[in-house]
């Protein structure tokens, strides 16, 4: 008979989606598709240098007479094609002025005038440091725009100059390349790999020593968290190797802000496959990430925990040794957190280790995370919410019998009935497909019957069928 | 098709004649329409004609047309299907995209609605990439001032855009939606805030008002689906205006607006029931991003809800703003809003109190419309009503602040109380909301089963049952305040597991007296709850209140239930009905001296539904009732049977000579169950009807196979003698029902069932000229499609064959049909699969089977087949010991789940003709693990030393240790 024919290939494709063990295992979504405005707590991919300009404009106003000099837009083109090196210092400086202005730079307006290759050229004046200087911040802040300014910049040639610049005797200019190679590191992996083909990484890791002024470091880690960025492909292997064991003594710093930016490279790193994630797991750094992770510090917590969820979506084994470097004590807290984008990473790592074998989830249940998860399908907020749907699907599809009896004695089919109501089909389906799992558990136990009662005791049984009007 | 007058006027003719009611005429036009929808021109031919004829029949008529056309049409299906081909030419497609939004605009309402339907067809194919003007198009029109396009475009936006609201996400999906937004939100935005103003400028003129406000609507909407998957950048920004308006308009009240009519939702209803589900929306996936504006919006709701009236078109925007409240309240971070007592107060008081209320709305469908009555009432189908969103507010409320709603409502249960008291026929409204009140706040879980499960402990209900319940139901007249007795028959019944049995007992009486009742509410009521009453159970799993205790009430009570039958409205009730089989199951014995007259009625009863049958549910419980009559008289009384058979033979005679197909397999299982209570030779009666029942038409329905199945066993069961001496030429009809249902992957173990219960009982020369023939109709089968439910059932029956006829003769069969056929057989079937029986049953045949191959069958012991014996010796103990192997091959996972034994569709099998299970092996061996224990200490005394040599020799450590516990269990050894 063909509709049931029908019927069974409908239920395959339905049973099969959740059976499907290796599809359990998220990864980090890349969706090429946003509605959503940026991610705020996402690292700053690119930055302009404004603070200077901002104490500039504090100055007092006769020295601002005495030292700005206001040039037009032609009168700067003049200067900077001129051979008058006073002219050209202060075309640059005023050129550089106009781009750190806070609201609004004319970025676009600067490149039509067609002087960055007169600006690259500058940043080679070794006997000209201010002008060097002026030169680099100037290219700095243009190169901190879209995609297409950043372009400008690289097609200047400004990639081999800011390099041989890192090597400048004069601190102030080794750190403005630093700033502006990190602005062309983070536009994407096309730059970050001319970068590296350049050889930018020995003279940068050159850079940090002891005696590195935070603010340098800081600087430095940044750039190096933005060579670490983008998948499609994903860094070179051999930049990878040289860079990771510095990135794990800057770890080690006090420094928050090193200490975030180092995770967010760590957290680059281990977005991909899992020959990617074992890299990291080699250097050791885990239990270091786990601790991080439960800093009370937000720009600390937020790129750890990211990274710990990207090496749970690696393999049984790569997981546990997230678990055996205690990620499951740590959890708890995150799931508690006030903010709901940590509510959402907690929950999306826990799915993961829940999509394990039973073992894993065994350790799950003993590090007491189940209290916390039904709190979250309970009350968290919305998007973690649905990670949280996740975790308990995994869980019904790995989890023995009895870890599925655990689950449901703590409480988890109220919310997860809740959440029929969601206004989110994907989220629906996947609760369905966790109460039919339910189910299939209650049925080696002979407690169908009882499992019944208590679904449509909360209701489950009119919020299911209401899905079908 | 030339684009000439001449085809416009042959079109408009045949056109017109698609409306003539004649079909003569009709039929040949539309298939005169038909035939050349596949031309070039066709549809630019309609879309002249809805824009230029002359006649408003014809325009109207062509757009219809054009639109089931596309409707049609416009999808290209593959272009693999052949006889699907693309019947619309490029430049037809391209000509109706570049015409149909201007057209569409320009039309009458009429018109416009069909081409907005059939725009968003083909947006639903063409849109984004080959319509990429649409977009513009239709923003550009939004600075016509013209609200009629505007809202021409608004609506074909909504019926592009509503898709939004269910499908999954997908990068296809969210590129289309990142680009409408790019081109649509910012427009959108601009044409909300000009259409407010507008709003502000024309508050004086209705009809201009009317536009704009529909204008909003459809705004309103599109900003849901805009945002239904994802909190857009573009929205986020501008939530400012977006939610300050819609706050605003949920304030907004203007007389010009309000309507007159009770029952159709106005346009600011309308418009208000869309806000609140935005702001629902928000609250549920923004909640980060909304929490600023939550706390207004909950009290323009609130207010909204305190000043809005009774009428019925509220009730989707009430039930849809406490809904809002109800979501809201369960969240811990919003607990503040609603905490304070004077909020609590005023939200019991004049929010939830006002739509508890019984509206003259539900007095009409209490009286005119009772079944739906119940069903909202009792089933739960209520989700949309008023009372219902109250309930589900007092449910959120009481998360939190249980304590104080529950004070709060106390006072308020008893000032109507004392309201209904002074004045009961005026009143009484008062008392029936203050018992709706009581019942949501005590309910915290309920069940069909149980009723209420838990309960809110603030709430005496027993007290509340004794003073407020009872004397409505003590009083002497019945019919009075029928709502009021509907209402306390429910608090009995859901209530049941809270009340104490001695108050239940007193109840009984009371209930068994409003059967009497002319409402069909409350006689149904009171059926429904005393048939839940008597399905509670006590302690010892028995039930709570016992027959004794109802002996007093036997006779009213049957007599009053099958009265109730004969009151108007209710004589295909099923409550009542099922009240009946219960009070059967529960009297037992006690209901034998009624039962000729019960009979008697049942089986007019059947005469006069198997007319026309309509009630499923009435029916089953009607069939349900008979047996329950048969096996109680029956057990006390075994020659009765006869008389059952006379009161129903000529009944069933009917049903299956009219061939009602809904009651032939209720027939069969009672007809089942009634031959099985023969004790001695099968009557003539049913041997004259044996024939019939080979018959092929009778088992192409799905539905007969389970029951007719049965009754074949039952005359295997008791006359296989019968049948092998007085039927034998009828034994190739039986075994041709077996072949057919062996053919088939979901009958299969059908035909198993009766081939056992043939091998079991038929005197064994009688099939034994069709033994061969069997088998190799399973090896067929076993070749053709073998499945995991076909080699369970398998097993199962050459296990049986061998205790039957002996394991030589079992190896016999198969070697004559193949020389070392049996060889294979263990080998790659029984051994590797035995772990897959299932059922204690089975395993005890396959057990016993096993023994007999392994102990009485000298082939295996000095032929080629000796190398099986210790691999099948291991297989047993594997059955004895090992969990039983569930997995199934991934090729077959999902046929076994839809044709489990058991899983029947078509088919409703009546509980109270349930078969016992029957074992054939019984007594015969007790403890399979012993048997084995004797069997091989019997086979190693007739050859001694060689059983303990193949056990040493490949029968593994764990498998041999089991094996000495039974060897010991059963204190013997092996020599």
């Amino acid at each position: 008979m063909p509709v049931v024919a029908k019927q069974s290939e409908r239920m395959r494709q339905f049973k099969n989606k959740g059976k499907n063990a290796a599809a359990l295992r998220r990864q980090r979504v890349e969706v090429n598709i946003e509605l959503r405005k940026a991610k705020k707590d996402e690292q700053i991919l690119k930055r302009r240098n404004i603070l200077f300009s901002l104490m500039e404009e504090n100055i007092s106003p006769e020295d601002k007479r005495n030292e700005v000099v206001q040039l037009s837009l032609e009168e700067i083109v003049e200067a900077v094609n001129g051979s008058n090196e006073e002219l050209q210092l202060q075309a640059t400086q005023a050129t550089r002025r106009m781009l750190s202005r806070q609201k609004e730079p004319p970025i676009n307006q600067i490149i039509e005038l067609g002087i960055i290759p007169r600006l690259v050229e500058f940043l080679t004046c070794a006997d000209n440091a201010p002008l060097q200087f002026e030169a680099a911040w100037a290219l700095t802040n243009i190169a901190s725009g879209t995609s297409d300014h950043t372009k400008a910049v690289v097609e200047g040639g400004a990639i081999p100059a800011f390099i041989s610049l890192l090597s400048s005797p004069h601190m102030h200019i080794s750190e403005q390349s630093v700033w502006a190679l990190g602005n062309i590191a983070g536009d994407g992996a096309l730059y970050r790999d001319a970068l590296i083909n350049c050889s930018v990484v020995p003279p940068l890791l050159a850079l940090v020593s002891p005696v590195t002024p935070v603010g340098f470091l800081r600087n430095i880690t940044w750039t190096l968290s933005n060579l670490c960025r983008n998948k499609n492909p994903y860094p070179p292997l051999d930049a990878v190797n040289k860079i990771l064991p510095v990135l794990i003594c800057l770890m080690e710093h006090e420094d928050k802000e090193i200490i975030s930016d180092s995770c967010w490279a760590i957290s680059y790193l281990t977005d991909g496959s899992n020959d990617r994630i074992q890299i990291v797991l080699d250097t050791g750094i885990l239990p270091r990430l786990v601790e991080l992770m439960a800093s009370p510090e937000l720009i600390i917590m937020t790129p750890a925990l990211r990274a710990i969820g990207n090496v749970v979506t690696g393999t049984d084994e790569q997981t546990q040794v997230a678990i055996d470097a205690g990620v499951l004590a740590v959890l708890p807290c995150l799931l508690r957190h006030a903010k709901p984008t940590i509510q959402k990473e907690a929950a999306w790592t826990l799915s993961n280790i829940a999509a394990g074998p039973c073992r894993q989830i065994q350790q799950l249940i003993t590090c007491g995370l189940l209290p916390p998860l039904v709190e979250l399908l309970d009350k968290g907020d919305f998007k973690a919410q649905k990670e949280a749907v996740w975790a308990v699907a995994n869980f019904t599809t790995g989890g023995t019998v009895e870890q599925v009896v655990e689950l449901v004695q703590s409480g988890v089919l109220k919310p997860l009935l809740n959440l029929l109501l969601a206004k989110d089909s994907k989220t629906i389906l996947i609760i369905l497909d966790t109460i039919s799992n339910l189910f299939l558990a209650a049925e080696k136990l002979g407690e169908t019957e009882r499992l019944c009662l208590l679904v449509e005791e909360l209701d489950g049984l009119e919020k299911i069928e209401a899905l079908q009007t | 098709m030339e684009l000439s007058d001449a085809n416009l006027q042959t079109l408009t003719e045949y056109l017109k004649k698609t409306l003539d009611p004649d079909p003569a005429i009709r039929r040949p036009a539309e298939k005169f329409l038909e035939s050349v929808e596949g031309s070039q021109n066709y549809p630019l031919l309609l879309l002249t004609l809805l824009e230029k004829s002359q006649e408003n029949v014809i325009k109207v008529c062509a757009s219809v047309t054009f639109k089931n056309y596309i409707k049609r049409n416009w999808r290209i299906v593959g272009i693999l299907v052949e006889d699907e081909p693309n019947k619309i030419c490029e430049s037809d497609r391209i000509a109706i995209k570049a015409n149909i939004v201007p057209l569409m605009l320009s039309s009458p309402e009429q018109i416009q609605k069909q081409l907005s339907d059939a725009i968003s067809i083909i947006g639903r194919e063409d849109f984004p990439q080959k319509w990429p003007d649409l977009l513009t198009e239709m923003v550009n029109r939004f600075q016509s001032g013209d609200f009629h396009v505007i809202n021409g475009v608004l609506r074909t936006a909504h019926s592009l855009f509503k898709r939004y609201r269910h499908e999954f996400k997908s990068n296809e999906l969210w590129t289309e939606i990142k680009l409408v937004l790019d081109a649509f939100a910012l427009p959108l935005t601009n044409l909300f805030k000009a259409t407010i103003e507008l709003c502000s400028t024309h508050a004086n003129d209705a009809s201009a008002l009317k536009v704009l406000f529909s204008s909003l609507i459809l705004i309103a909407k599109l900003f849901y689906s805009l945002n239904f998957q994802d909190l857009p950048e573009f929205f986020e920004d501008n939530m400012e205006t977006w939610m300050t308006n819609f706050h605003s308009l949920l304030t907004l009240d203007n007389k010009l607006l309000q309507t007159d009519d009770e029952e159709e939702a106005g346009l600011l209803e309308l418009l208000k029931s869309q806000i609140c589900d935005n702001a629902a929306l928000y609250a549920q996936k923004y909640d980060e991003e909304f929490q600023p504006y939550l706390p207004r919006f909950v009290t323009a709701i609130w207010n909204l809800l305190v000043t809005t009236g009774q009428e019925v078109k509220y009730d989707l925007l009430v039930s849809n703003a406490i809904q809002f409240l109800a979501s809201v309240c369960e969240r811990p971070h919003y607990k503040h809003l609603f905490e304070d007592q004077n909020t609590l107060t005023s939200i019991c008081e004049k929010v939830i109190v006002p739509n508890m209320e019984f509206r003259a709305a539900d007095e009409e469908a209490f009286e005119d419309n009772s079944e739906e009555y119940i069903r909202r009432d009792l089933e739960g189908s209520d989700i949309d009503t008023r009372r219902r969103a109250a309930c589900d507010l007092v449910r959120g409320l009481c998360k939190f602040f249980e304590g104080p709603v529950t004070g709060i409502f106390s006072g308020y249960v008893n000032s109507m109380l004392q309201e209904y008291a002074k004045n009961p026929s005026v009143n009484w409204k008062h008392k029936d909301a203050a018992i709706y009140l009581v019942t949501s706040l005590a309910s915290k879980a309920q069940t069909q089963k149980h009723g209420i499960t838990q309960a809110n402990e603030l709430v005496n209900l027993t007290e509340f049952f004794v003073n407020h319940i009872q004397p409505d139901l003590k009083s002497a007249n019945v019919n009075e305040f029928p709502v009021l007795k509907a209402d306390g028959i429910k608090y009995i019944m859901i209530f049941r597991n809270q009340v104490p049995k001695e108050q239940l007992l007193v109840s009984i009486p009371l209930l068994i007296n409003h059967l009497q009742a002319e409402s069909i509410v409350v006689h149904t009521y009171a059926a429904h709850a005393l048939e839940r009453l008597f399905t509670m159970r006590g302690t010892n799993n028995t039930t709570l209140i016992t027959a004794a205790e109802m002996a007093p009430f036997v006779e009213v009570l049957l007599t009053n239930l099958f009265k109730a039958l004969t009151l108007p409205g209710s004589s295909e009730n099923e409550y009542i009905m099922k009240a009946i089989m219960r009070s059967f199951s529960l009297l037992q014995e006690s209901i034998i001296p009624y039962i000729p007259s019960v009979i008697t009625q049942l089986t007019q009863k059947l005469l006069a539904v198997s007319k026309n049958p309509s009630k499923p549910h009435f029916n089953h419980y009607m069939f349900e009732s008979i047996c329950l009559s048969i096996r109680i008289t029956c057990k006390a009384n075994p020659d009765a049977v006869g008389s059952f058979e006379e009161a129903l033979f000529m009944v069933f005679t009917e049903i299956l000579q009219n061939d009602v197909q809904e009651f032939i397999p209720y027939v069969f299982q009672v007809m089942s169950l009634l031959l099985e209570m023969h004790k001695n030779e099968i009557p003539t009666s049913y041997m004259a009807l044996f024939p019939h029942l080979l018959q092929p038409v009778l088992w192409e329905r799905t539905g007969n196979i389970p029951p007719l199945v049965r009754l074949l066993q039952a005359y295997l069961e008791r006359g296989a003698n019968t049948i092998a001496s007085a039927a034998a030429d009828k034994i190739p009809g039986l075994l041709g029902v077996f072949q057919k249902l062996i053919a088939s992957k979901a009958n299969d173990h059908q035909g198993f069932y009766l081939l056992n219960s043939i091998i079991e009982h038929m005197p064994p020369e009688s099939v034994a000229q069709y033994r061969k023939q069997i088998f190799i109709l399973l090896f067929q089968r076993l070749q053709n499609s073998k499945t995991t439910k076909f080699i369970k059932s398998f097993l199962v029956f050459i296990n049986l064959y061998c205790i039957k006829y002996g394991a030589l003769a079992l190896q016999e069969i198969f070697d004559s049909i193949q020389p070392k056929m049996f060889g294979m057989v263990l080998e790659k079937i029984i051994i590797p699969e035995i772990q897959k029986v299932s059922g204690q049953v089975e395993k005890k045949i396959c057990a016993v089977g096993i023994t007999k191959i392994l102990t009485e069958c000298p082939p295996m012991m000095d032929t080629e087949y000796t190398k099986l014996w210790t691999p099948l010796l291991q297989a047993l103990i594997g059955l004895f010991e090992l969990p039983e192997d569930d997995t199934i091959p991934d090729e077959e996972h999902f046929i076994d789940i839809e044709d489990t034994p058991g899983y029947q569709t078509a088919f409703s099998q009546l509980a109270f003709a349930g078969k016992k299970e029957h074992d054939p092996v019984g007594q015969m061996v007790n403890n399979p693990r012993i048997h084995l224990a004797q069997s091989l200490h019997k086979l190693s005394t007739a050859c001694p030393g060689r059983v303990p040599s193949m056990l040493s020799t490949s029968l593994n450590a764990e498998a041999l240790q089991y094996l000495q516990g039974y060897l010991q269990a059963a204190s013997v050894t092996l020599l």
